[in-house]
């Protein structure tokens, strides 16, 4: 199984798609801390104690990061027809959408960690050049960086069951944003009922970044976020395991 | 001892029966040709045989066990599928290495095959902006990856130019000098004619035939061709033995089913004059467009 997961990280590494996706993850970090740092009027005071707001800013956009590349790996396989390879060097087709499932979330976790490292740099160092002094020992902080993880960390484990269930790429990508767009909203008007709405897998998420509240506690939407993740996952491996490759 | 086994095979694609109760076996150390028009059902077998396809009965094994039951199957079984399975922007390399990670193989595999199939200048290039025949030689090298003793190739002459073909015929001798038992589809005979001891042929999604090379091409005709200024002369003298001649144009004749030194020896009797005679075999193609057509009108 570790040889699965390390072959999945591999294919990872060796397209460009995971780098352009930071750089594009890098240049956003970099728009954030300069728009919060912002001198007009109005901007929130800066001080020691700014820096989890700064890096919080790309926090939501690394786990639709996170999601995407969780999509692709699974959905891409069959897009480019390397399924056919992977599934001929292990015909245990369970034994890889699982390899993936592990792979995925720790790209996300990756990912994550990596921009939100960028993050920190860049927003100490717009802050030093202002003369203030962060705090990196900073509970805040650590929890923002935390729940991130946490949040690419699941988006990666769901990205790869949204793409074995769907397998068509570009209808994965078109279908979650329509879900999350469209659906969820509606879902959410017809229910009419924040008891049954903080069930859907967006309310799950926001639990995650904004617990409490008429939302379910981080635990719940935790382990609710990863329970579709892996029902979606299950499905999807059904599907594979029986299906043609030609 | 067969080592690939398909035994009462078929799979139906909804109304299309791509395979219909094929059966047939390749015994070890030989090289088989599998043989048929396009749309054959040689690509459903071959995926059948490799555990892509599940099919509708029967069964298709290597060293009597399922593809999927095979311990360490890329180590036992090489596979070239289709040339346009690689991810586009990923290196020639780097596609091997990913295969012999998921596989336990050691990563120098991957250079090693390279150089096998004559790719090593172009390890590091994207295999997005490699040629088909670049992609064929890839697919061999993947298929090469775990040092197998069985090779299953699906058409790997496709999209190959005349120096790639040549070149693909000593590459498959030689994996068969080493002991190693191959089955390679292909659509066109003499791609591998020069190479295969024995060929099974299908034609829509049955068997027509299995036979050596040998005894198909002793279902060719033999005829000679003679030039002669006396055609006609020659012409009616081979016709009172019983053998046919044809004219070819006006001073060629073409005898069937006889031999150069039965033609030299009556016309030197008869004192007549040839230029030049060549002994001729109908083409081992139109046999095999015989057996498969008469298969497909069939079916």
């Amino acid at each position: 199984m570790i040889r699965l997961v390390r072959a999945e990280l591999t294919k990872l590494a060796s397209t460009r798609l995971v780098y352009g996706t930071a750089a594009v993850m890098a240049a956003f970090a970099v728009l954030t801390v300069a728009a919060n740092i912002s001198d007009r009027q109005g901007a929130p005071p800066l001080s020691a104690d700014s820096l989890p707001m700064l890096v919080g800013g790309p926090v939501t956009l690394l786990s639709g990061a996170a999601l995407l590349l969780g999509i692709l790996g699974m959905a891409g396989e069959f897009r480019h027809h390397t399924i056919t390879q992977t599934f001929l060097v292990t015909p245990d087709r369970g034994r890889v959408v699982a390899a993936k499932l592990v792979a995925y979330p720790l790209a996300g976790i990756g990912l994550a960690l990596t921009i939100l490292t960028f993050t920190a740099a860049v927003a100490a160092g717009r802050l030093a050049a202002k003369g203030i002094t962060p705090s990196l020992l900073d509970a805040r902080l650590a929890r923002i960086v935390g729940v991130a993880l946490l949040g690419a960390g699941l988006c990666g484990l769901l990205g790869v069951g949204v793409g074995a269930l769907v397998r068509n790429q570009v209808a994965a990508l078109v279908g979650v944003l329509v879900w999350v767009a469209v659906v969820e909203g509606l879902l959410m008007t017809l229910l009419n009922d924040p008891g049954l709405g903080r069930w859907l897998p967006s309310a799950a998420a926001a639990a995650l970044t904004n617990p409490g509240g008429g939302q379910l506690s981080r635990l719940a939407g935790t382990l609710l976020l990863a329970g579709y993740a892996l029902a979606l996952a299950l499905a999807g491996t059904r599907l594979v395991v029986r299906r043609d490759i030609t | 001892m067969a080592v690939i086994t398909i035994e009462g095979l078929t799979k139906r694609f909804g109304e299309v029966v791509a395979v219909d109760d094929l059966s047939f076996e390749v015994d070890q150390g030989t090289v088989v040709g599998f043989l048929g028009p396009n749309g054959a059902g040689k690509t459903t077998t071959l995926r059948t045989l490799l555990g892509l396809v599940t099919p509708t009965t029967g069964t298709a094994r290597i060293d009597g066990r399922p593809y999927r039951a095979l311990a360490d199957p890329i180590r036992h079984v090489g596979a070239l599928l289709e040339a346009s399975s690689f991810h586009p922007g990923r290196s020639a390399r780097n596609h091997l290495r990913v295969v012999a990670t998921a596989a336990g193989l050691p990563l120098d595999r991957a250079d090693q095959v390279l150089d096998q199939v004559g790719l090593a200048g172009a390890a590091r290039r994207r295999v997005g902006g490699f040629s088909l025949g670049m992609r064929q030689r890839l697919g061999l090298a993947t298929a090469l990856l775990g040092d197998p003793r069985v090779l299953v190739l699906d058409e790997p002459a496709n999209g190959l130019d005349p120096q790639g073909v040549h070149w693909l015929r000593g590459f498959l001798r030689q994996l068969a000098d080493q002991g190693r038992t191959v089955l390679v589809s292909s659509h066109v005979l003499a791609e591998v004619a020069q190479t295969v001891d024995q060929v099974v042929i299908i034609a829509g999604g049955r068997l027509v035939t299995q036979s050596t090379l040998a005894s198909l091409t002793a279902r060719t005709d033999q005829q000679v061709r003679v030039r002669t200024p006396q055609a006609e002369a020659l012409r009616s003298l081979l016709a009172a033995q019983g053998i046919q001649a044809d004219p070819d144009g006006l001073d060629q004749l073409i005898a069937a089913g006889t031999t150069t030194e039965a033609v030299g020896t009556a016309a030197a009797a008869a004192g007549i004059v040839l230029y030049e005679m060549i002994a001729e075999r109908s083409n081992l193609e139109d046999v095999f467009l015989q057996l498969t057509s008469q298969q497909g009108a069939h079916s």
